[in-house]
């Protein structure tokens, strides 16, 4: 054993404050499925409120005229971009169904069943992003 | 038991931003499904040209959807951002000041979406 | 004569969580304990302690999943230990106070604090247990109080994102209870209750992430509970608001 300690009277501690802080609530050790949700809601959240900024800065373009803009879908339109869509509607599907969970859920309804309305709103979101990214690489 | 209960906050404290997240969440599911289908996935090209969008915004329901998807988005990312950081446990008064800066964060925010979308309008 | 059948053990590593009166910080010791697939964390914490360090300090009590008293991290799971078999963990078991709840020593947290938002909540929470007719209660005692189905161990709290970063928060389990008094109010004040819980560092602040739920080890629900909560809550306003049907408040 290497943290061998000689009998010793146990001393009594003042409480210590340990809580899990500023990221606790992205721990991912024994998480489980409703933990996985209300953090992937959050990462999403994060993402998409960058996102809309992001957009609304690109879309000061369209104030412009023709030139910047259609320069600007030419690039949007390459692979790299496409595939950062596919990502984009996969944080808009996981957000926004999960969102209808947490709707429901949060006022009472549907209170025991929550799991099952989480995998049962992801396995629709999983077939519409993947209609999704075949139309988008069509 | 005789002792009256603490209550956690100003009665209702909270239950008036979570209402406010279902409702523009709600609609957020109507009016961004309308935009991403109208925006992306009704076009060959996969994105609008200057000049499909000039033609596509002179549509005055367009306008109104349009402006519509930015003021519950914008209420519904902020109110958002503010739970997140109302986590964190601040005062009262410090939370107070936070909603008003999101407030004021928001207003700017949908006045420039309808500057711009004016700014679109006006080429049309 | 047959011999004595003998279990055959296996050395657990034991990487266990240390915090002392006036210690600047936390480290972790590693203890090796022989133990059969049959013998939980509870059983390697009482063996560190009797054969290699009596100073490791933790709670535990009836060893069945009944007194809630070893409460504890392991593996970064909020478990009872007397109840989590070293054979469903691998080769290293790491042992850690509950979270979100202040540390007293080594794994031994300040159950004091977990019970102020009872306090808060003015004890509505607490009720007498209906006895069995005829049963003997100890001298002195007049009444017996229990929480019904929550054993009070503190893991609903450890395992809540929301109570690590908001201490203002009331919690799972002090919510659970009062959704209790909601549900089922016997002679307990059932307004007074949902006062204490319609805020926004009551059952406004939670997230839906029903690791509570998932943690408890007693089937209390305190997810199902918070938002029954705020469904009474809602209730009440509306009624309020358009004056239709009985007064919640």
């Amino acid at each position: 054993m290497s943290g061998q300690r000689p009998a010793a009277p146990v001393a009594t501690a003042g409480p210590v404050e340990r809580r899990r802080g500023w990221t606790g609530w992205f721990d991912p050790r024994g998480r489980r499925l409703g933990g996985w949700a209300f953090a992937l809601n959050r990462l999403t959240g994060l993402g998409l409120v960058a996102y809309l900024y992001l957009h609304l800065g690109v879309l000061f373009l369209l104030s412009q005229g023709p030139d910047g803009w259609d320069a600007f879908v030419d690039v949007a339109l390459s692979p790299p971009i496409l595939v950062m869509d596919v990502v984009l509607i996969f944080g808009m599907l996981l957000h926004g169904l999960n969102g209808i969970r947490v709707g429901l859920v949060g006022y009472g309804m549907v209170a025991t069943r929550q799991g099952a309305l989480f995998v049962g709103l992801m396995i629709i979101g999983a077939i519409v992003l993947l209609a999704a990214t075949l139309r988008v690489f069509a | 038991m005789s002792v009256q209960p603490t209550p956690t906050d100003e009665p209702g404290g909270g239950a008036g931003a979570f209402l406010g997240q279902v409702i523009s969440g709600a609609a957020l599911l109507v009016l961004l499904t309308l935009h991403m289908i109208a925006q992306h996935f009704v076009l060959p090209e996969g994105l609008r040209d200057y000049a499909s969008v000039i033609e596509w915004v002179a549509n005055p329901i367009v306008v109104v959807l349009e402006l519509s998807f930015l003021a519950f988005v914008t209420w519904h990312a902020l109110l958002g951002l503010r739970a997140i950081v109302f986590d964190y446990g601040f005062s009262p008064s410090t939370e107070r000041w936070i909603t008003r800066t999101f407030v004021v964060i928001g207003v700017v925010t949908v006045v420039y979406g309808t500057w711009l979308m004016y700014a679109i309008v006006s080429a049309a | 004569m047959a011999e004595p059948q003998t279990t055959p053990t296996r050395p657990v590593r034991f990487r266990v969580h240390r915090r002392k009166a006036g210690d600047s910080g936390g480290r972790y010791d590693s203890f090796e304990v022989q133990l059969d697939e049959q013998r939980t964390v509870l059983d390697g914490l009482v063996a560190i302690r009797k054969e290699q360090d009596p100073s490791l300090t933790f709670r535990h009590s009836c060893f069945h999943a009944s007194c809630g008293t070893c409460g504890m991290r392991v593996n970064g799971a909020d478990v009872l230990a007397c109840v989590t078999k070293v054979a469903d963990l691998g080769p290293t078991v790491t042992v850690e106070p509950l979270a979100n709840i202040p540390l007293v020593s080594d794994l031994v947290v300040d159950m004091g604090a977990f019970y102020g938002p009872f306090s808060r909540a003015g004890r509505p929470l607490l009720r007498e247990s209906e006895l069995v007719p005829g049963s003997q209660r100890a001298e002195g005692i007049d009444v017996l109080t229990r929480y019904e189905d929550c054993i009070e161990c503190g893991i609903c709290v450890s395992a809540c994102p929301l109570t690590g970063s908001d201490p203002r928060y009331a919690g799972p389990a002090a919510l659970c209870a009062a959704g209790r008094v909601i549900e089922e109010p016997r002679d307990a004040d059932r307004l007074a209750a949902l006062r204490f819980a319609d805020g926004s560092h009551g059952v406004w602040r939670c997230h839906v992430a029903y690791e509570c739920t998932g943690a408890c080890p007693s089937n209390a629900d305190p997810g199902a509970h918070i938002m029954r909560l705020r469904r009474a809550a809602t209730a009440g306003r509306f009624r309020r608001w358009f004056g239709v049907g009985r007064a919640a408040r």
